[in-house]
């Protein structure tokens, strides 16, 4: 099939406002999906303080910030082609002329701007209540930083969406089994990779193979140790690398799942 | 009693029986032990870095990670059961079955228990082991049998109060056809901030350190760790007693809202409502 730039945007933007739409068409979902990010925030952030070490609260904050979009990528990116399956979306997707792609890019992009608002909502709870200590240099670093972050944590997702395709209905087990290690090993909460991380290198190497555990340190760093692009910019190729890598990979394996669907007759078996 | 057994068995068939037994368990665990473990190394990052560390406090947080996650596991189990049965068409038959949906509840409330009581104990296990090599420290937890058997009769004696709070949420669900899937985190968070769970309740301004040490899993949570951090009988006793008459009196006051509110969803039509 050609590759064509016009249908391919107007999917994506497609996509996309169905996501947007359906979020802020009902404030309700800012509830849902702020719960745990902000308990979570402000019981950790207590823990910190309780500690004696205030200073660290921000990373906290930072973590519930973040823990929304992970959260989001799990359970909107991830999940979504197995729920749509299940509904029987996913076979329209694949016999019509739109790029899948470009829906899985209206998917992510529908889902940033959807869990923005529960990110700010606990940014903004956790700066009245523990008014962590930013002291960051550069914020052309910080914005660079968080946009790579999402890219190819969002990236992630739809290399995951692909293979919890595969899975069938073992895959909201996976994901419920996976969000917490996931964010203990990824540092959400706390460094886990470099001077302050509790693990041994080995286990900070395959950390750092995990978007997230790259774009949490370079953002911990820009916004609470004050540094600035060139201190964070290894992990800023590398966040970029891995976006491009992540994105071939999950087109390639949707096409993957797409042939061996089509061989076996199973794209449109809805309970497997 | 028949008829709860039957529940249980069909409760333990629906959350781990989808894969072998032994992979459920494991996936299971995996997320209690990983909160775990990320309480206890917020703990340890900021208590080393304030000169303030405790091998006694890493071990009340640990402890106290793995019971809240406990509770709330097995408190949603109604929530679950009522929302999921929604969706499939279940409840309705379940519903107008010649048995009470209350006794489905609990059922299902029982079976997400025993299975919650082994993925905790798991999880408190393997944290402690990993944690103690990680953190180059060693975890006080007293490992004899009487302090085994305390904890044990403490997760035991709590059921009431969980499953009193499942039947309040269940109450909710009944009406909800979005929101409850939220709950769980809710029912997490707040446990997480006013259960005592990572650290004392008096630290909150009051009247939130008030509410928090009059719930009864803030008692449930202190009597665990009465039993295997600090060895301490009376206070197990007079926490657990709390825990224990004050859960019974949410479950009743619970079973009477839910009641109600069956009848008001009847009336109003929407037990078999899937979408608001």
């Amino acid at each position: 099939m050609r590759f064509e730039l016009r249908p391919w945007i107007r999917t994506m933007k497609a996509r996309a406002l169905v996501r947007i739409l359906s979020q802020f068409g009902e404030p309700l979902w800012i509830v849902v999906n702020v719960g745990f990010p902000i308990f979570s925030s402000v019981a950790l952030a207590l823990l910190y303080e309780s500690t004696g070490l205030s200073g660290y609260t921000g990373f906290a904050i930072l973590g519930g910030i973040m823990i929304s979009f992970w959260g989001n990528v799990l359970w909107s990116m991830a999940s979504q082609f197995n729920w749509d399956k299940q509904e029987g979306l996913f076979e329209i997707y694949l016999t019509s002329p739109c790029s899948i792609t470009a829906i899985l890019i209206g998917m992510s992009v529908g889902g940033i701007v959807g869990t923005a608002p529960s990110a700010v909502v606990v940014a903004i709870v956790g700066w009245l209540f523990f008014h962590p200590a930013v002291v960051a240099s550069s914020w052309v670093a910080v914005v660079l930083t968080f946009s790579l972050t999402l890219a190819s944590l969002y990236c992630m997702g739809m290399l995951l969406s692909s293979l919890y395709l595969a899975y069938g209905r073992a895959a909201e087990s996976l994901n419920n089994a996976l969000q917490e290690p996931v964010s203990m090993l990824s540092g959400v909460y706390f460094p886990s990779i470099g001077q302050l991380s509790p693990f041994p290198f080995g286990i900070q190497v395959a950390a750092s193979l995990i978007p997230l555990t790259l774009g949490m340190d370079a953002l911990r760093r820009t916004l609470f140790f004050s540094q600035g692009l060139s201190s964070v910019s290894i992990e800023l190729i590398a966040l970029a690398v891995m976006a491009i890598i992540l994105l071939v990979a999950s087109s390639a394996a949707l096409k993957a799942l797409e042939n061996k669907g089509r061989r076996e007759g199973t794209i449109s078996v809805r309970i497997r | 009693m028949r008829s709860v057994g039957a529940v249980v068995w069909l409760g333990i068939y629906h959350d781990i029986a989808w894969t072998s037994p032994v992979a459920g368990i494991i996936l299971l665990s995996v997320a209690p032990t990983a909160s775990a473990m990320t309480t206890s190394i917020i703990y340890w990052l900021g208590a080393s870095h304030a000169g303030s560390f405790e091998s006694s406090k890493l071990a009340y947080v640990l402890v106290g990670a793995v019971l809240y996650a406990h509770i709330a596991a097995y408190a949603y189990a109604p929530t679950l059961a009522i929302a999921e049965g929604k969706n499939l068409s279940i409840f309705q038959h379940v519903y107008i079955s010649p048995k009470s949906s209350e006794l489905y509840l609990a059922g299902r409330t029982i079976a997400s228990f025993l299975i919650s009581f082994g993925t905790s104990m798991i999880a408190l296990i393997l944290a402690g082991l990993v944690l103690s090599h990680l953190l180059h420290t060693t975890i006080p937890l007293i490992e004899n049998p009487e302090s085994v058997l305390l904890l044990v009769a403490a997760l035991f004696l709590n059921v009431p109060a969980a499953l009193g709070l499942g039947y309040l949420l269940g109450s909710y669900s009944l009406f909800a056809s979005k929101f409850e899937w939220a709950l769980p985190s809710y029912v997490a968070g707040i446990l997480m901030v006013f259960s005592g769970a990572l650290f004392p309740p008096s630290i909150l301004p009051w009247p939130l350190s008030a509410f928090g040490n009059a719930l009864p899993f803030t008692q449930f949570i202190s009597a665990a760790r009465d039993a295997i951090i600090f060895g301490s009988i009376s206070s197990y006793i007079s926490a657990l007693e709390y825990s224990f008459v004050v859960g019974v009196v949410l479950l009743g006051a619970s079973l009477l809202i839910y009641r109600a509110s069956a009848k008001k969803a009847r009336s109003e039509g929407v037990i078999d409502r899937r979408l608001a």
